[in-house]
């Protein structure tokens, strides 16, 4: 919202403060000044110039070459604009000037062959308004050379309010005013009503009903006749122009000038177009279009709160007018509209066809129904004075229900408890009455307030506690350097994951973070995805029920900066729908912490000391194994080799309990085509609720072996389809608990063998922790093994 | 012979020095103490000296060959060592062999210093889940339905009663429900917002809240707390304000700004933290009795604050997981 300093001083003094102390004191009152714009900067170098001499450019149909004063010097300037004209005075930007609709700077130029010192603006490129058809054309009686912003009542300081929901109050001058008199301790004068009325009363021109009384609590009509629809008196068009609007006629001017004078929105209607000279509140029944002021149409349903006449809607209540009851220049006699909407009526209204509007904003966060009807008088006041109209006595005022003020309570000891120190009684009151709102009575514990309509947002003793916050101020909070810590259990449900990621760290694996949002034919479903109801493109129309997506995109994205050899992880959530239809309730949803990692490129490059090597499943295994035993899980896995997973090949599948904890697998290549990824990547998905759920054994040392180990070292010759584990499953299971350790130390294929052989050379440790072990039963233990290793696989002993 | 002795040893232990190498040394070696050296030249006379002049001379040439020998292995063997290092001479410019430790996501180490601020304070951590009910994100956080409040947070929507949270504040609902006071945890997570993704907006940042309920916690305690957490994070220097605010769930509310001054650019405020003493309703729709308990909220988004810390320019960079800014960290 933009608040006009100059506007402001209409209704409190300080100029004894600077703009910055002002801005400063709103701030911290709660209303955010976002921006300080001051005018005089940003117009620097623009000013009201002259339009001596016109001719056709020689080398261009639709450009002018224009001469133009600045009320000292002639300058030559190119302009496109078709309404140029001489004799006409315009806004001139010198060289040097940054035209605020773009931020570029003026510089002296040649255009089409003709030199160019200046521009000549549109109301578009002077960011007044989106109008950019044609050059803006001022005032005649303006004169050269004076300052643009001053020649447009831009000659001041505005400020850019960042408003809360909660303070519909403050939505205009006199709101903001009220504050800040609250924070300066000092008054504020509302303008006062000096209103010229006819004889006649309003209700013998029209007449105003409410059918709808819970969407419409109050509704003023009033009445004046004969007016004069021109333009406005420049000290209203500067006001508007100050705030950013762009000024209309007199009689819309005047509305928009009230309504960000008070915050009460208006509406005006050429009181002739309304069929029996009548407004009803109603709600839209059959009727299912209707045309807004914007030439739009729009839908309506049966429950939009309507301003009807006599037979047909004529406005969104609220919202915005209609093309069929809209002030032109025909109008002679005109309804001013002021009354109190239902917030939430409003906003679904606005909201189901899209329309924001200023009116709209104040009405759904709540406005003042007991200001409906000065605000009316204000504007018909003004509209009498500058349309010269004719102001009927009395309104048109039908209000139901009077508001009854809610009586809210203050204790004085719960203020100074949640505030944590206190503040003096009699501050308390002050700050309350300087906001407006009436104290009704005040003992030595309490005060009772009565909360006027303007403040919708206080109803509770908390709600008045933080207005005497906020005034007090936050900076006379006490900056205490003691809190008080209870002694209780710390709980981390964090720390699972902290200690996975160290490990990883250790591991040489970097951290992503992926988008959680995908394109469902990215999506790995690992069941029913979900979906959004709104979301912002089909690229992010889904939740992930994988992490593998974003770390194959992550691997894409790298590899087109020449980062090949990547290991990375993820923990991130995935989702998916497990109901049987869509997600009802949280039983339908499965949100897991998965774990991702992903492996690619090479191991290590050609060193000076070693051959590059390509990552293969093996590293991923290791690693894998080496963060599962880390985490004490690993001897209370399965392992299954094989097994079908989506999206991968080659697996390896570890299960507790007969829950998958871990899937390791080579990603298939159509994968990884859709990634544009042409190498070789190994992923391995770990689901880390599952993993939580393993039962650690607690931790006991083991004594240190005091006895020696016995080694023996054998190859077998066998069928390269019989894997390796096939092999030490069928060693461990024929050796006695002597053998501790089996360690494949190397594999050799080659034709010498026989067709289809491999060998494979063990290592077996034996020992024992109580005592030496004899050669014999070394020996004994040894054979055994081998012979059954050479029985059951077909095996035969290399070398034996 | 006296003299003769003397003058051999003074001659040897001069040329004994000069040898600087192990074949000069062998040849010093033959020269006197060789078959045919000088000094054992002189135990051949000495043979042929008469019985009475042995015992005077016998002392004096074994001290000769023992004191020459000694000398002689002395340096046999740093002459050994020496050769020994120039024979194995190593480059040591040569690069170490590789290895490589991780990196955690700059936002996990953000997130990391800001956990670690809050635990030492005695917070407790509690997680929660992403996808969440309109009731933990919005109601039950004393979001009125219908509320222009709502489109202060633009939501992802399931359908109308499942979102993707658009804060981790459910978290401290479903903490409140479970646990009776003394509350004091933060939660850290994900969280979503229908934004359009630019370089100021991502559709998903993360945050860190925190939650203090007990009998006597007051709004200057509130101030005190975040207070300190800027200093520890941003330094002892920074200059920050806090000023009102709002938010549904909190009252008296605050926003805590710090004074951002990039190099060469003007400086400004720029908002880190929303926080504030919990709204009764909350307390209330949490089954907490708001009168007898008070407590105060706060929370901040993660991405923001490393993008101000470490001046990366767009929060996509984060998302983007280029190895070349993981590695950075």
């Amino acid at each position: 919202m933009k608040i006009s300093l100059n506007w402001l001083s209409d209704y409190i003094e300080f100029d004894d403060l600077s703009t910055e102390e002002i801005a400063e004191i709103i701030t911290k009152a709660g209303l955010e000044v976002d921006e300080i714009i001051d005018n005089k900067k940003v117009y620097k170098n623009f000013v009201v110039g002259f339009v001596k001499e016109t001719k056709k450019h020689p080398n261009a149909d639709k450009l002018t070459v224009c001469v133009v004063n600045d009320g000292t010097e002639d300058f030559t300037v190119v302009c496109g604009a078709p309404n140029v004209q001489t004799g006409q005075k315009i806004a001139f930007a010198k060289v040097g000037a940054i035209i605020p609709n773009g931020q570029f700077e003026i510089k002296k130029a040649k255009i089409r062959g003709e030199v160019s010192t200046g521009m000549i603006c549109s109301e578009s490129e002077l960011g007044i308004s989106d109008n950019h058809e044609g050059i803006l054309v001022l005032d005649s009686s303006l004169k050269e050379g004076t300052d643009l912003a001053k020649a447009l009542g831009l000659d001041n300081v505005t400020f850019e309010i960042d408003l809360t929901p909660n303070r519909a109050d403050a939505l205009s001058h006199i709101g903001i005013a009220r504050d800040l008199a609250a924070s300066l301790n000092r008054p504020f004068k509302l303008p006062e009503l000096n209103l010229q009325e006819i004889n006649e009363e309003s209700s013998v021109y029209a007449k105003v009903s409410i059918e709808d009384e819970e969407g419409c609590p109050r509704y003023i009509g009033k009445v004046v006749r004969n007016v004069t629809v021109k333009e406005s008196p420049e000290w209203l068009k500067k006001k508007l122009t100050s705030i950013g609007l762009r000024p209309i006629n007199n009689i819309v001017d005047v509305t928009n000038y009230v309504l960000h004078e008070i915050g009460q929105p208006l509406h005006a209607f050429d009181l002739d177009l309304l069929e029996g000279n009548e407004i009803v509140v109603r709600q839209a029944g059959d009727q299912k279009k209707f045309v807004t002021l914007d030439s739009k149409e729009r839908e309506l349903v049966t429950t939009d709160l309507m301003i009807c006449d006599g037979n047909k809607p004529v406005a969104f209540a609220g919202i915005m007018g209609g093309e069929n009851s809209e002030v032109t220049s025909n109008t002679k006699n005109i309804l001013i509209e002021s009354a109190y909407f239902n917030p939430s009526r409003i906003r679904k209204t606005a909201k189901r066809i899209g329309l924001s509007t200023d009116a709209s904003y104040r009405f759904e966060r709540g406005t003042d129904i007991e200001i409906t009807i000065w605000a009316a008088r204000r504007a018909a006041q003004l509209i009498g004075e500058i349309a010269d109209g004719k102001v009927c006595k009395g309104e048109l005022d039908v209000y139901p229900k009077k508001y009854q003020p809610k009586i809210v309570g203050l204790r004085f000891d719960r203020l100074n408890k949640i505030m944590g120190f206190t503040i003096e009684k009699k501050k308390v009151t002050d700050i309350i009455k300087n906001l407006g709102i009436k104290v009704t009575s005040e003992t030595e514990e309490k005060l009772t307030a009565e909360i006027p309509a303007f403040r919708p947002d206080i109803e509770r003793e908390i709600d008045l506690i933080e207005e005497v916050a906020r005034i007090n101020g936050y900076d006379n909070v006490p900056e205490i350097d003691d809190i008080k810590v209870v002694l209780e259990k710390n709980v981390d449900q964090s720390k699972y994951v902290d200690n996975l990621r160290d490990k990883l760290v250790g591991l040489g694996f970097n951290e992503i973070i992926t988008n959680s949002l995908l394109n469902n034919e990215r999506n790995i479903p690992f069941g029913k995805p979900i979906s959004l109801m709104n979301p912002q493109s089909k690229e992010m129309s889904h939740l992930r029920t994988s992490l593998m997506p974003g770390a194959l995109q992550t691997i894409s994205n790298n590899l087109k900066v020449r980062e090949q050899n990547l290991s990375l992880f993820e923990i991130g959530h995935t989702f998916e729908n497990i109901g049987k239809n869509e997600v009802k309730s949280f039983d339908d949803i499965s949100e897991k912490e998965m774990l991702l990692m992903i492996m690619t490129g090479k191991f290590n490059e050609d060193e000076w000391y070693a051959k590059s090597t390509d990552v293969s499943i093996f590293n991923l295994k290791g690693t894998v194994e080496e963060l599962l035993h880390k985490l004490e899980v690993l001897p209370s896995v399965k392992i299954e080799y094989g097994k079908e997973v989506k999206g991968l090949k080659n697996t390896l599948v570890y299960s507790y309990k007969n829950v998958d904890i871990c899937k390791i697998g080579q990603v298939e290549e159509n994968l990884l085509k859709e990634y544009d990824i042409e190498q070789d990547v190994f992923a391995a998905e770990i689901n880390i609720d599952e993993l939580k759920k393993i039962e650690i054994k607690e931790k006991v040392f083991t004594q240190l072996l005091k006895y020696p180990k016995v080694i023996r070292d054998c190859a077998f010759v066998l069928d390269n389809k019989i894997n390796n584990f096939e092999v030490e499953k069928t060693i461990k299971e024929s050796s006695s608990k002597l053998l501790k350790n089996i360690k494949l130390f190397d594999i050799f294929e080659s034709d010498s063998l026989g067709e289809g052989k491999k060998s494979l050379a063990f290592q077996l440790e034996y020992y024992d922790s109580s005592r030496t072990l004899t050669e014999e039963e070394v020996e004994k233990d040894f054979w055994n093994a081998i012979e059954t290793v050479k029985r059951k696989l077909n095996a035969q002993l290399r070398g034996g | 012979m006296h003299t003769r002795i003397k003058e051999l040893e003074n001659q040897f232990n001069s040329e004994l020095a000069e040898v600087t190498n192990l074949k000069s040394l062998e040849e010093l070696r033959i020269k006197y103490l060789g078959r045919k050296g000088s000094i054992t030249a002189l135990f051949d006379e000495f043979k042929e000296l008469p019985k009475e002049e042995k015992p005077k001379y016998g002392q004096v040439l074994n001290r000769l060959k023992n004191s020459t020998q000694n000398s002689f292995n002395e340096k046999k063997s740093l002459l050994n060592e020496k050769e020994k290092s120039q024979k194995d001479f190593i480059d040591l410019s040569l690069p170490g062999i590789k290895t490589n430790l991780g990196t955690k996501h700059i936002l996990t180490q953000t997130l990391d210093q800001m956990k670690s601020i809050f635990k030492v304070l005695g917070f407790s951590v509690y997680e929660g889940p992403e996808l969440e009910s309109d009731y933990y994100n919005f109601e039950a956080l004393n979001f009125p339905d219908d509320h222009p409040a709502r489109d202060m947070q633009d939501t992802f929507f399931v359908n109308k009663d499942f979102l993707l949270r658009t804060h981790t504040s459910p978290v401290q609902i479903r903490l409140m429900q479970n646990k009776k006071p003394p509350l004091r945890a933060i939660m850290p997570g994900k969280v979503f917002r229908n934004e359009a993704i630019s370089a100021k907006s991502y559709c998903l940042f993360h945050q860190l809240e925190g939650l203090v309920v007990d009998t006597d916690v007051t709004f200057a305690e509130l101030k005190a707390t975040v207070i300190h957490f800027v200093k520890e994070f941003f330094g002892e220097d920074i200059k920050y304000r806090f000023r009102p605010s709002f938010f549904p769930f909190t009252e008296p509310s605050a926003e805590v700004d710090i004074w951002w001054q990039p190099k060469g650019k003007e400086g400004r405020w720029l908002e880190i933290m929303g926080c504030g003493m919990v709204d009764p309703n909350v307390l209330e729709n949490c089954g907490i009795d708001s009168e007898k308990y008070t407590g105060y909220a706060f929370g901040m988004g993660v991405e923001r604050t490393a993008m101000r810390k470490y001046g990366i320019d767009d929060i996509r960079t984060y998302f983007d997981n280029d190895k070349r800014f993981l590695i950075q960290f």
